[in-house]
């Protein structure tokens, strides 16, 4: 399980980067490395060049203002998990990044690789979804900026072009007085989701007042549960809406088999982590 | 035999039963091992396989010309190369022969069957190189066979040509007190019960380094058994044994999975020898998953006679195996005779019918998994008395109660021959029991204002055959091991024994014993294990066989070894034999004021100064002991009986489990363990033993599972993030009591520990979430017990009852 | 115009357990091959070679990392530590973490050992005292052996926590 033969370099600047990535056709951009690495090592991905952009200048920083998070592409996850501040701005990256691999991987992986992989049982870009985060993106023709809701396309497709890459994300804080939740089903600790959800729950007076609910794990981009959204509104223990979990089931239609679980296992567990939310959120627990 | 009636001996100070503390750490803990991968040796080259992508083929072209010319490639061999090679031996009569050659010819029968070998001057290269032979090699796809329906349906395709269908073996005793017992019985039921695929996934995957010199070829083998590689690959490869020295390394784990001889293992030496220099091939993970063996792929269709007020009255079972391609050497078919001969565990059920059927299928070779079938068993004969409790309106505890072998009742003759020689059976449950009801009772309390959560509680009583016949799995070796033992003349003893070292503690343990048995410290004793050169012939370490092997084989050496130093002893004290005791170390004369004649003395007369020897005694002061066990049989008795291991433990598991209905989750809240090994040697490695082994049970009842494509035969599993290892969030606390019923006819009374770990899980986690979902009548059948099936029963449950399938 | 080179070797230099090393290796040379290939430190062990396991974890300027899942150019200018260092230097003792491991009886094959005690050896024990951050922590590290019990009370032991709930079992 050795990667085969590449081309290395290392940029200074995002424009020696987005030159470097344009060099050839199956270039790669290595920031954390640790989901290319792996698969280089399986040789299931085809590399001719490989970018790594861990030393661009600037790239590496996090900053916090009061309207939210902006997290550079070369910045760990750990990085961003202990920044208190950037807790304390958009809960949802610490909660998030918790269920993320384990030390040694958020000791490497970055919050931006993450978005890129765009793995469809990651945490990270469901909540990217669900906070309404914006994607940073240079390339040849200069930056631009993509709303997450746009940036997921599929699992492992995203609307990257072939030579751009992500130079930031920008996560906005989430309204004044909600919670925002990330709760997931995993076979082992550290695994990526079997069923997970991000919810961002304003509540009043003991039911919920509104929600926006991110599903992941679920086959293809972070999905989007609307008209969870709408049954959960006015939700409460004690009357909770009837069809929230029919809600669920039917938003979430598109859920795949694989080896660990059924589409129909998946829409199941994603009601119950709902519910869960709901309650929790309620409750004031916020998982965080 | 025993420690405790030689009166020549006088120790103040015991090691045998004390925690020592192990010797084989420092190196681990410092980073100054040496494992396989570790050895350098100079012009030093990388093999690597080349493995079949299709599961079941004709291979008819393989362009290597490509790969050959790749800068750095020194050679790619294909099987047409290693025609001097003999083919692995079809030992056992009565399963299919596979006439395996250590390269697959023209077919292949799973993935990851190996079929090329390049060599290169590294392995980043050698697997560049490996990628051309791939794609070089042409393939006619043949029919697939997946699992035991498809490979045993009429007409399927199969795998051996020469054979009249996929079924290897088919043993069929007939019992007339079953079919009695199933006709007079109140009522029956009839079930099939699964366990799923698994493997005993060392951490250290396996690897070979071979090199020739001064017509020596040395063999260094991340193996359980050098003994038997140095035999196997001087039989293929057509060398004088002599000149083959197999070494074992530090070894990373073995758990069964290399026990095996593997292509690799005959093939990189032949590279060595074809190309005059040092070569090594190590596996890498995606190798292992689909190189090394598999195991616990079986299925049981029981039908099952009870009575009203439950009594179980007889059993008949048919146990199939799904053996994969069979290609592995020795096979991989003995686990489900174990199955069978142990599958009514610590129960009194004579009354038990068991049929053998083992069928091949293109996939990866099954073999040897720790635990060796006893798994498979257990969670069957737990689920049938479940069952028979629940229709039967009676008390799971006290129907298991009933049924176990009472105190008094050893030694106990199984169904199947097999002799439980002692044991605790009843007072393991009692015991067990005793420790789940406060641990039952803070699950319910903690869980008791969650309307999602439910509590229930699993049991397994089962026996683990320990120090087990090799015959009747490899059809050739037999099941004893030789130790020798040597004072050198600075008084230091060295013990060597066949036994193998693979973490378990080795090492420490023959260093106890030895120290006990000739008065010295540990510190004192140097211990070499896994060199056939170094060490005496044995079969190395599986089947649970360590401690009672090593004991038997150090003791009878020691014995012997005692003997020669006392007389030297008494005629330098100028004493009378009888007279002399060893004290402490020393020898002296008993009630005698006079000074002692120590070991250093002793070793120097033997060895240096043979002027202190008694006329006419032979110099030197080195002994042997081939030990082989009382009542360990190789071969059926008339009535197709057999006692096939030299003892058998036995224990009690019970867990407490806390399930989600909303999402299937389960958690084991406790997990309690009375364990009885008889004799403990070393208290500390009994339990990591056990530890060990019910986290590998715990894998195999919750996490670890082989799936295939059933179209393709193709694995569903390429990794860590497939095949699911648990990590330490998955494990739940255990508590661990130990019993000692010493095994009557060994020495010191051991019997040994290595297994019983792996086989309650499956049954206790089954058990346990059936018991929690009672309220729905969930049964559960199969193995692992995961969310999803756990969902998937709760909504069966519903729909069968009419009821809203959704969360509640 | 590309101004930026790309090159198939490079240069790396890495100090390692406090030695500097300079070499010129191939781009896609792994670091757990460079430490165990090139320098020679064969303490790393090498599990999975795709981030699960955990058996090469190194310390990379202070951080515990997989070294499978970097390249050694990655190191380039970075502090390695590997389980060779553990020790004090020139004497027979062990770390505290390593006695705890010994006492406690927590390896067994100690194949995954190295990277268990490289793991432990990168975090601040304040952070992770508690029993249950203790099992987060060393659940990203495999063992086959042990059943973890042991492992968890080797780290309770050595940093001063206790388990709440019946603590160790050890006879």
């Amino acid at each position: 399980m050795k990667p085969a033969p590449f081309e290395y370099c290392r940029p200074s600047t995002v424009a020696e980067a987005v030159e470097a990535l344009g060099s050839s056709e199956s270039s790669r951009i290595l920031a954390g490395g640790q989901s290319l690495i792996p698969a280089m090592n399986f040789r299931l991905t085809d590399v001719s060049v490989i970018v790594d952009i861990r030393r661009v200048d600037g790239l590496d920083s996090v900053g916090c203002d009061a309207g939210g998070v902006t997290v550079g592409a070369a910045a760990t996850q750990t990085r961003v998990l202990n920044d208190d501040a950037a807790a304390a701005t958009v809960p949802g990256l610490r909660a998030a990044l918790r269920h993320v691999g384990h030390l040694q991987i958020r000791n490497r992986g970055t919050v931006c690789g993450s978005l890129a992989h765009a793995d469809p049982a990651a945490e990270l870009p469901a909540l990217a979804v669900a906070t309404g985060a914006v994607v940073g993106v240079a390339g040849p023709d200069g930056e631009r900026r993509i709303d997450a809701g746009d940036f997921f396309l599929g699992p492992f497709w995203t609307a990257l072009e072939d030579n751009e890459l992500v130079t930031e994300v920008r996560f906005p804080a989430p309204p004044d007085g909600s919670v925002t939740i990330v709760d997931e089903i995993c076979r082992r600790a550290g695994d990526f989701a079997v069923a997970g959800l991000v919810a961002v729950v304003e509540a009043d007076a003991g039911a919920v007042r509104s929600a926006r609910l991110v599903g992941f794990g679920l086959g293809g981009a972070p999905t989007r549960l609307p008209t969870a959204e709408d049954a959960l509104s006015g939700w409460a223990p004690d009357h909770p809406s009837s069809g929230l979990t029919e809600a669920v089931m039917a938003d979430a239609a598109g859920a795949f088999d694989d080896i660990h679980a059924t589409g129909w296992y998946r829409r199941e567990a994603v009601a119950a982590l709902v519910v869960r939310a709901a309650r929790s959120a309620l409750a004031g627990s916020e998982a965080a | 035999m025993s420690l405790d009636i030689d009166p020549h001996i006088r120790h103040s100070t015991r090691h045998v039963g004390r925690s020592v503390p192990r010797r084989e750490d420092r190196g681990p803990l410092t980073g100054r091992s040496r494992y396989v991968a570790d050895i350098r040796i100079a012009g030093m080259l990388e093999v690597v396989f080349v493995r079949s992508i299709e599961a079941h083929a004709r291979i008819t072209a393989i362009d290597t010309s490509e790969a050959a010319a790749v800068e750095g490639v020194l050679a790619v061999f294909t099987a047409a190369d290693l025609a001097d090679v003999s083919t692995f031996p079809d030992f056992i009569p009565y399963i299919g022969p596979v006439e395996q050659r250590p390269l697959a010819g023209d077919r292949v029968r799973y993935v990851g069957a190996p079929y090329a070998a390049v060599v290169a001057v590294d392995r980043y290269i050698a697997e560049d190189a490996a990628t051309l032979v791939a794609a070089g090699t042409v393939y006619e796809p043949l029919p697939t066979v997946a699992d035991l329906d498809q490979a045993l349906a009429p007409g399927a395709p199969r795998l051996y040509d020469h054979w009249e269908s996929n079924c290897s073996f088919d043993v069929a005793p007939h019992k007339p007190e079953v079919d009695r017992a199933i006709e007079e019985a109140d009522r029956t039921f009839t079930e099939t019960y699964v366990s799923q695929r698994q493997t005993g996934l060392p951490m250290e995957t396996r690897g070979v380094v071979a090199d020739i010199s001064d017509g020596t070829l040395t063999v260094w083998s991340s193996t359980q058994s050098p003994h038997m590689v140095r035999t196997t690959v001087a039989l293929m490869l057509g060398m004088p044994e002599p000149q083959v020295r197999v070494i074992h390394p530090t070894i990373g784990g073995g758990f069964g999975t290399k026990t095996h001889i593997y292509p690799e293992d005959v093939v990189v030496p032949w590279i060595a020898r074809r190309l005059g220099r040092p070569a090594r091939w190590i596996e890498d993970r995606m190798e292992n998953l689909v190189a090394s063996v598999h195991a616990r792929e079986q299925r049981h269709t029981v039908e099952v006679a009870y009575d009203d007020d439950g009594t179980v009255r007889g059993v008949r079972c048919a146990s199939m195996l799904d053996m994969g391609s069979g290609e592995i050497f020795m096979p991989g078919t003995a686990p489900v005779f174990v199955t069978n001969a142990c599958i009514t565990g610590g129960y009194d059920l004579p009354n038990m019918e068991a049929r053998t059927i083992g069928a091949v299928t293109n996939k990866t070779p099954a073999g040897a998994y720790r635990g060796f079938g006893i798994p498979e068993g257990a969670f069957v004969m737990e689920r049938i008395i479940d069952r028979v409790a629940r229709l039967t309106g009676t008390d799971r505890v006290d129907l298991r109660r009933r049924m176990l072998i009472r105190p008094g009742q050893t030694p106990y003759v199984m169904h199947g021959g097999g002799r439980l020689d002692s044991g605790s059976h009843t007072e393991s449950f009692e015991r067990a029991l005793e420790i789940t009801a406060p641990a039952l009772e803070r699950a319910r309390a903690r869980h008791a204002d969650d309307p999602d959560v439910r509590v229930g509680v699993g049991y397994a009583n089962y026996v683990e055959p320990t120090s087990p016949s090799y015959h009747l799995t490899t059809g050739h070796w037999g099941g004893g091991d030789a130790a020798t033992v040597r004072v050198d003349p600075d008084g230091s003893v060295r013990v060597a024994a066949g036994l193998s070292a693979i973490g378990q503690g080795a090492e420490t343990i023959a260093a106890q014993l030895a120290a006990d048995m000739l008065g010295v410290s540990p510190d004192d004793v140097t211990v070499v294990l896994g060199d056939t050169e170094r060490a005496p012939y044995g079969l190395g370490s599986w089947g649970s066989r360590g401690a009672m092997m090593l004991t038997g084989s150090v003791l009878l050496a020691s014995e012997r070894l005692l003997d020669k130093a006392r007389r030297i002893a008494a005629h330098m004290l100028e004493a009378a034999e009888a007279d002399v005791v060893l004290t402490d170390g020393a020898f002296h004369v008993a009630g005698s004021g006079r000074p002692s004649v120590s070991w250093a003395e002793v070793g120097t007369a033997a060895w240096v100064r043979n002027v202190d020897l008694p006329d006419g005694m032979e110099a030197g002061l080195e002994t042997s002991g081939y030990y082989h066990p009382e009542n360990l049989q190789h071969q059926l008795d008339d009535t197709g009986r057999i006692n096939a291991a030299a003892s058998w433990a036995n224990g009690t598991h019970i867990g407490v489990v806390s399930v989600r209905l909303s999402t299937g989750e389960v958690r084991i809240e406790d997990y309690i363990v009375v364990h009885d090994c008889g004799t403990v040697i070393n208290p500390a490695l009994v339990e990591g033993q056990v530890h060990g082994g019910v986290a590998q049970g715990i894998a195999g009842a919750m996490y670890e599972h082989f799936q295939y494509d059933t179209d393709t035969a193709n694995p569903r599993f390429a990794s860590f993030m497939d095949y699911l290892v648990p990590t330490c969030a998955e494990m739940p606390h255990m508590e661990v009591d130990h019993f000692e019923s010493p095994a009557p006819e060994q020495p010191l009374g051991v019997k040994g520990c290595g297994e019983g770990g792996t086989v309650g899980p499956p049954a206790v986690v089954a058990g346990a979430v059936s018991d929690a979902l009672s309220e729905w009548g969930v049964d559960l059948t199969e193995c692992p017990v995961t969310p999803v099936s756990v969902r998937a029963a709760i909504r069966a449950a519903e729909a069968a009852r009419g009821g809203a399938g959704g969360a509640p | 115009m590309t101004t930026i080179e790309t090159a198939a070797e490079v240069d790396v230099e890495v100090r390692i357990n406090g030695r500097r090393h300079r070499h010129r290796v191939p781009s896609r040379l792994l670091l757990s091959d460079y430490i165990r290939d090139v320098v020679g430190l064969t303490g790393t062990h090498v599990g999975c070679e795709h981030g699960y396991c955990g058996a090469c974890t190194v310390m990379v300027n202070q951080d515990a990392v997989r070294s499978c899942l970097m390249l050694a150019v990655q190191a380039d200018g970075a502090q390695v530590r590997t389980v060779e260092d553990l020790a004090p230097a020139g004497s027979e003792s062990l770390s505290p973490m390593q006695q705890a491991f010994h006492d406690n009886h927590a390896l067994q094959c100690g194949f995954c050992t190295a990277g268990f005690l490289m793991t432990l050896e990168s975090v601040d024990p304040d952070q992770w005292r508690e029993p249950e951050r203790i099992v987060e922590l060393l659940s990203g590290n495999l063992c086959r052996c042990t059943g973890y019990q042991n492992i968890v009370n080797a780290v309770a032991e050595a940093w001063g926590a206790y388990h709440g709930d019946g603590g160790s079992d050890d006879g």
